[in-house]
């Protein structure tokens, strides 16, 4: 569903150039949870922003089923109606009813009328405990709450894959649970999901995957049950050692 | 037409005027010749529609410009990593050259170019049209600045969340940027606004009959100044008073939002 090849990326700053990802390729397939730990400034965050380009790669190619996502000529935003972004600091529009905002893209951009995509957010809501706050402002949300609402706006344009960038790095540690249940839950109905995260735990039930990132390059791959059980790169060794 | 004096007025004024003291007297005569006798007072509304029309119209005018510049300057700002189209480029060295010509010269001196050189209206709608360009392109100048802080008030993360939704550059400006700093702005805009509602006391030099250039009419005729120019002074007081209310109760729904 998504093929990564070769993929560089390196931001200019004024203190110079700063090379971030040094050469990825991976393959994510249809109903795949792949889960990305790694140390921060491993470049896993931009790796995943790559995916539905809100980081243009340096070089490389992004695969989004047939279409090169990071080619001039294709439609980036057809590309991104499918793909689902989970952000770590919510991004809920701070202005719009968590109605407003489940409903304001699938309206805005024709995919839904107003009743449908109304329909669909409160049957959204449903699943994930929150109906009663559809007329609230994001402001009068706990984070966990606004999480799960931000997990609901992207489900809302019925993508065909999930984007998580470190979804429960910013909670509070009582409302982390409730949001890896949702996500949880997201996995187990078959989505397609890609995860950027510290929650072990949480890799270690979900994933089909896991990805170890470090320095810019993936440097080790297992299924959950291997990659923590058995893992071979000593920074892997090293960084479970910490973590765990 | 013979002026009536102070003396031939008084002697036909109502009895309780007679038993004021001599100075409130005059101050009443010079009312009376201000506001009542010939029915004056329509100078004031006739300039005072001339007013509001050049402050809506320019308002608008430089509301619009204000957003477009700001639009542009902060896609080219937001571009710098990347390579910056050409067309971005070239808007934006134009933007910059308005910027410095409009708030580098005297309102006055760009109404006497406009009036004069460039446009030179004939009949009064052409002026009011005259004024309103002028006035509606120097405060673009200033809205654009104003505009660009509010746009770049807001976060990141916005414009991250409105593009991976899929909405293209522009519906994500204006759905979610744009609302949002329309909020954050408001007390610098209206303060804006007030200042153009002033402005355009000088649209007089290019013979619009605005409420200052009326007030400057009936002191030609009376020969007072007085009353005319104190009663104009009052008049931009209460419509800025009321303007700032208006702003207020608007600032106060658009934070509704931010209510816990």
């Amino acid at each position: 569903m998504i093929t990564v090849k070769d993929l560089h990326k390196t931001f200019h700053t004024p203190d110079g150039d700063l090379q971030v990802l040094k050469g990825v390729s991976d393959h994510i397939e249809k109903g795949e949870k792949v889960v990305i730990v790694g140390p921060s400034g491993s470049g896993k965050s931009t790796f995943l922003r790559c995916m539905n380009l809100l980081e243009t790669p340096t070089s490389g190619e992004v695969w989004f089923e047939d279409k090169l996502v990071n080619d001039k000529k294709s439609d980036i935003d057809k590309i991104r109606m499918q793909m689902g972004m989970v952000f770590q600091h919510f991004n809920l529009f701070p202005h719009k009813t968590i109605m407003q905002n489940i409903t304001l893209a699938p309206t805005k951009l024709k995919l839904m009328s107003k009743e449908e995509a109304s329909e669909k957010a409160l049957q959204l809501l449903k699943r994930v405990g929150l109906v009663e706050k559809a007329d609230a402002y994001p402001a009068q949300l706990s984070g966990g709450q606004k999480q799960r609402i931000a997990i609901v706006r992207a489900l809302a344009m019925n993508p065909k894959v999930m984007l998580f960038d470190e979804p429960t790095s910013a909670l509070d540690p009582e409302m982390v649970g409730e949001v890896l249940q949702v996500m949880s839950e997201l996995a187990e109905s078959g989505m397609t999901m890609a995860v950027v995260t510290h929650e072990m735990g949480f890799a270690r039930e979900i994933a089909d995957r896991v990805l170890f990132m470090h320095d810019g390059l993936i440097l080790e791959q297992a299924p959950p049950s291997e990659f923590f059980g058995n893992p071979q790169n000593p920074r892997l060794q090293d960084f479970l050692a910490k973590v765990l | 037409m013979s002026i009536i004096t102070f003396t031939n007025w008084i002697a036909t004024a109502p009895s309780w005027i007679q038993g004021l003291p001599e100075w409130l007297q005059t101050l009443c005569y010079q009312f009376w010749q201000t506001f009542i006798y010939q029915d004056r007072w329509h100078f004031f509304v006739d300039g005072l529609k001339i007013t509001f029309i050049v402050t809506l119209g320019a308002l608008a005018l430089g509301i619009i410009i204000g957003i477009i510049i700001a639009v542009i300057r902060v896609s080219y700002d937001n571009s710098i990593e990347k390579k910056i189209p050409l067309v971005i480029r070239i808007l934006n060295s134009f933007c910059k050259l308005y910027l410095t010509i409009i708030r580098g010269t005297p309102m006055m001196v760009q109404l006497l170019i406009m009036g004069f050189v460039i446009m030179v209206p004939k009949t009064d709608g052409g002026m009011i049209v005259c004024g309103i360009v002028t006035l509606g392109i120097n405060s673009g100048a200033y809205v654009a600045e104003i505009a660009r802080s509010g746009i770049m008030s807001v976060s990141r993360g916005q414009t991250e969340a409105g593009r991976s939704l899929g909405l293209n550059y522009f519906q994500t400006m204006r759905l979610i940027i744009i609302p949002q700093a329309v909020k954050n702005i408001l007390p610098a805009l209206g303060n804006e606004m007030i200042t153009l509602l002033k402005d355009t006391s000088l649209v007089s030099v290019i013979a619009l009959r605005d409420v200052t250039k009326q007030a400057q009419n009936i002191v030609s005729k009376t020969y007072q100044a007085y009353i005319p120019y104190i009663s104009l002074a009052v008049i931009y007081l209460i419509i800025v008073i009321v303007l700032t209310k208006l702003l207020g109760i608007f600032e106060r729904r658009l934070r509704k939002s931010d209510h816990r």
